[in-house]
């Protein structure tokens, strides 16, 4: 969506709690009715950064635009933004028809209208029936739908969601992620949320921006970040990698000769190497390391190893090789047939890479250990 | 009062106390009956008797000392004392609520070490706290002192023996019973739910009036009662830094037991009193169902 | 020399405490007295020497310790009523006669203060202290001469003035001003009273019985009607504060021992009686609290300074009035003083 202008326009925002940095000059468009996704272990600024936006923190440096409106230092009240809460905070003294209608009542919409409004998002988010009930008598899960409902019926021109689906079991949790999903693309609602859970991220997203101390690492969709994970960050953060330290050995053209901790050599596309590093980070997702009886056909790299671990976990099995060079990797192989033939420990097999599958990662600082939530 | 998901009045499981109940609370009962519902039996029946001339009480049946609470001298007093208590309660709401709210909104720190200072007072007698307020407020005090080296005032302010001094008095005394209350539901508060009222449009006053308003309204109605009925029936504080000018119904009652040895018209005027507070908590706890419905 | 008579009188007190043990036990003794009254020393030296434990209860007010007595929680086993009070207690046959044989110090008692209108017989008191209610005035502050209760509540003094926090007291001070009787409480003059302190009472700036002194020694106010014995202190403290006995009449007042009815120990009073008639311990009692002291010989060992206190002993050829007892017509001057500071 190159041509129109972003919902929201981040420009160099930095924000610091004493000497820790929250968050460290971020620059980050959001399209209008895009479910962007802010992703990243606890501490790594995304909460503060979704704040910003809504208006409970101010910036220190840099400039936050909303809907073409400088927002920065407006306060939260005066912002047409809602937020979906951690904790949902709805009010306990307030019934859920009138926790709905707070928004509603707050900007003065007359009684009429507030009640047509509210009964259309009562009825959107299925909570016909439930109009009198008190929060307290209500599930984790209705208390959930009351907030989003709370949220939506204003037509904010962005709904923030922060963590909103970590209080509820795996089950609902799976169900709701669906629901937002819907709900968002019904609406044409433009979405900011924030989650800690990478599997979350990539069921509901448009976009994913990855945060790690108070950073963004990346920007993309679910399957660019997955398959093209720009640090050894991502790679470890989202799904599951083979992280191994490289050497360059030798170039030739597109591709070169590198070695591997442990000691293998193998030959890999050097687009993403980084320019007079003789070191970097190779990474292969665990299902992309083909196992094999023979030598894998038509993969660059062909090696002989060792099982040395085997994990059954249902419909696939977790492998641990160890090449003959030394070097270890994870593997997983689909259980396709219970007739076909199962690789286990002490087994001797083929390992293949394709060039398609390694990818050059930078180096990712490790996150630190003080956390700012 | 608003209900908090778990005390939920109508809860299905509260059960009746059972013999260990009743026994964990026997010396809460016992020390009720000897010390709160005797003596008001006790007094009850000597509101109805009267004093022979040496100030005996003499148990024959009488309205008379009824009659007279209600004779317009006392029923001016009251109104005074009522008066004077509103507007402490008024003073000591409109300080101590930001005050608790205030140390609430502290890391536990800060939040402990606040609480200490408004503490600390409890540590001295009262009568020599009084007394200190006279050190400063008298006209070659401290204040007055300090104020004619400044060169603020040309000549010391009278300050001691007014109603003013009464009510910086009052004030004084009850502030703390204002504060911790209204810290204690303050404190219990979601912060989240002040953003979430501010998130959706609310300025200060409306999530002031809409949120924090009703849900620290415990704390309110307890701070109101805790100032409100102790200072209606004040007498120490009148007298000394009032000079004992004006007569509150303190006062009075303190009066009939001891200088005008009047003890039946001091208990009808004490059962009274006690009618009041009793219509003032009702009248409170009214306001807070009504709230939450 | 000194070590001989500490070690002698404390054989002396060794010696009658084990022989009082001897004969029976020495025992107890509850006095019941206005606060700030009874020298410790005094308390302690009759327990050095007799080996009885004095309990020391306290009030404030004569009407205080008879709601008190007639409460009958405590039996007291010695009293320190006002006259009126006494007189009221002699009337109810609450008080047991007082044996004079006893009290071989009696003597020392000045006749002026013998068979007063309380007790015109001398059955069931002795004179503990007596003083006088009068105007303070603060020479430094007020130039013109105070002579009378209407110089001192003149509107000139507004807010100047402490004046006894006392129902009784204050509506004398009119009756005084009236030319009536200062026991005379009928409802005619209850009623001719009214209109005055009516006008007085703006005028005062507050109402203390407990301390008036503070007030006037703050600077606070330059004008109290307050009790001789503070009077005397304030002089004391700063010869500035003159005392003034009112040119429209003032009221001498008589504090007493008595025993009451229900006492347990008669003996343990009488000998404290005798003990406080000593000239030496009477003294004592004039040393820290400066009334006008009844003791003939202890007035002798008073110095020069002391006896020249014009608050303690106030020169005047008049005859001082006393209060009486006038029943329950005390309720009825509590009512007009409370509706007066209510109207003020």
């Amino acid at each position: 969506m190159p041509d129109t202008e972003p919902m929201i326009d981040l420009r160099n925002v930095t924000k610091r709690f004493g000497a820790f940095t929250a968050v460290d000059d971020i620059t980050l468009q959001i399209q209008a009715g895009e479910f962007l996704t802010l992703l990243g272990p606890s501490g790594c600024g995304k909460t503060t950064l979704l704040r910003m936006l809504s208006g409970f923190e101010t910036p220190d440096v840099g400039s936050i635009h909303i809907a073409g409106e400088e927002v920065t230092h407006l306060a939260p009240y005066r912002r047409n933004v809602n937020q979906v809460f951690q904790s949902y905070a709805l009010f306990p003294h307030l019934s859920v028809r009138e926790n709905i209608g707070f928004g509603l009542r707050m900007q003065k919409v007359s009684d009429v209208e507030s009640r047509r409004r509210v009964a259309e998002v009562i009825d959107l988010v299925a909570l016909g029936g439930f109009e009198d009930r008190m929060p307290h008598q209500l599930s984790g899960g209705q208390r959930q739908r009351v907030a989003l409902a709370r949220a939506i019926v204003p037509r904010p021109a962005v709904l923030l969601l922060d963590e909103p689906l970590s209080a509820l079991d795996a089950k609902l949790r799976h169900q709701m992620q669906i629901e937002l999903k819907r709900l968002q693309k019904h609406l044409g609602m433009t979405f900011v949320f924030v989650t800690h859970d990478q599997e979350e991220a990539l069921t509901m997203s448009d976009r994913i921006a990855v945060f790690n101390q108070g950073r963004l690492e990346q920007l993309g969709t679910a399957t660019d970040i997955y398959h093209q994970p720009r640090t050894a960050f991502v790679a470890d953060f989202i799904g599951e990698a083979n992280l191994l330290e490289a050497e360059l050995l030798s170039r030739d053209g597109a591709t070169g000769l590198i070695r591997l901790d442990g000691g293998l050599e193998v030959r890999v596309p050097l687009s993403a190497w980084p320019l007079d590093e003789p070191r970097a980070i190779l990474s292969v997702r665990p299902e992309k390391v083909c196992i094999s009886s023979a030598p894998v056909e038509g993969a660059q790299n062909s090696f002989e190893a060792t099982i040395t671990e085997e994990i059954f976990q249902g419909a696939i099995d977790h492998l641990v090789v160890r090449t003959d060079a030394g070097t270890v990797f994870n593997a997983v192989v689909a259980n396709e047939s219970a007739m076909m033939q199962a690789f286990h420990e002490g087994d001797r097999v083929w390992c293949g890479l394709h060039y398609d599958d390694v990818v050059i990662v930078r180096a990712s600082p490790k996150p630190a250990g003080v956390a700012k939530p | 009062m608003q209900t908090l998901p778990g005390v939920n009045p109508e809860n299905p499981h509260a059960r009746r106390p059972g013999l260990a109940g009743w026994l964990l609370l026997a010396p809460m009962i016992v020390w009720l009956l000897l010390f709160v519902v005797a003596p008001m039996a006790i007094l009850l029946v000597y509101s109805f008797c009267s004093r022979d001339d040496l100030g005996r009480v003499v148990f024959s049946f009488t309205w008379s000392n009824y009659a007279r609470v209600f004779d317009p001298i006392y029923l001016q007093v009251l109104g005074r004392s009522v008066l004077y208590a509103a507007i402490t309660t008024a003073i000591c709401l409109a300080a101590g609520f930001p005050a608790g709210w205030f140390i609430a909104r502290q890391r536990a720190a800060v939040r402990n070490r606040l609480l200490l200072l408004v503490m600390i007072p409890f540590w001295t007698s009262f009568l020599i706290r009084t007394y200190a307020w006279i050190t400063i407020l008298k006209s070659e005090g401290l204040l007055n002192a300090t104020l004619l080296a400044a060169r603020a005032i040309p000549a010391p302010l009278e300050m001691l023996y007014t109603p003013a001094a009464v009510m910086v008095g009052l004030v004084y005394a009850y502030l703390p019973f204002m504060i911790l209350p209204v810290y204690g539901s303050a404190e219990k508060l979601d912060n989240a739910l002040v953003d979430a009222a501010h998130d959706l449009g609310a300025g200060p006053v409306r999530a002031f009036s809409e949120v924090i308003i009703p849900l620290t309204w415990p704390g309110i109605t307890a701070g109101v009662l805790l100032v409100f009925v102790p200072a209606i029936g004040m007498f120490a504080i009148t007298d000394l830094m009032g000079g004992a000018k004006v007569a509150m119904i303190g006062n009075v009652i303190q009066n009939q037991f001891t200088k005008a040895r009047n003890w039946p018209f001091g208990a009808a005027l004490g059962i009274v009193f006690t009618l009041l507070f009793v219509l003032t908590y009702l009248a409170l706890q009214w306001r807070g169902r009504r709230a939450r419905t | 020399m000194k070590l001989i008579r500490t070690l002698l009188t404390l054989g002396l007190v060794a010696f009658s405490a084990s022989g009082a043990f001897a004969a029976k036990k020495p025992g107890e003794l509850k006095l019941f007295a206005w606060s700030e009254y009874v020298p410790q020393a005094v308390l302690d030296g009759f327990t050095a020497e007799t080996g009885i434990k004095v309990s020391y209860e306290t009030y404030a007010s004569g009407e205080e310790m008879l709601a008190k007595l007639l409460s009958g929680g405590t039996r007291y086993d010695l009293i320190q009523p006002p006259d009126y009070v006494a007189e009221a207690l002699i009337k109810d046959g609450l008080l047991v006669p007082i044996d004079q044989t006893k009290l071989k110090n009696f003597g020392n008692l000045m006749p002026e203060y013998l068979h007063m209108p309380h007790d015109p017989e001398q059955k069931f008191t002795v004179p503990y202290m007596v003083g006088t209610v009068g105007i303070v005035v603060n020479t430094e502050k007020v130039t013109e001469p105070i002579l009378g209760y209407r110089d001192m509540f003149s509107a000139k003094y507004k807010n100047r003035i402490v004046a006894l926090d006392d129902g009784r007291e204050l509506a004398v001070t009119a009756l005084y001003v009236l030319g009536k009787d200062l026991n005379d409480f009928s409802p005619a003059n209850l009623a001719a009273v009214r209109p005055i302190l009516a006008e007085w009472f703006p005028r005062i700036k507050l109402f203390d019985s407990d301390s008036p002194k503070t007030a006037l020694l703050n600077g606070d106010v330059d004008l109290g009607l307050v009790w001789g014995g503070e009077a005397a202190t304030l002089w004391n403290e700063n010869k500035k504060f003159h005392y003034v006995l009112p040119a429209e009449g003032a009221h001498l007042f008589v504090d007493l021992l008595a025993i009451p009815k229900r006492a347990r120990n008669v003996e343990n009073a009488h000998l404290f009686i005798d003990y406080i008639l000593r000239p030496e311990v009477s003294k004592l009692i004039s040393d820290e609290f400066p009334y006008t002291n009844p003791n003939g010989p202890a007035r002798k060992l008073l110095s020069a300074e002391q006896l020249a206190n014009p608050a303690s002993y106030p020169t005047t050829t008049r005859k001082l009035d006393t209060f009486r007892h006038i029943g329950d017509v005390g309720a009825a001057i509590d009512a007009l003083i409370t509706d007066l500071k209510n109207t003020k």
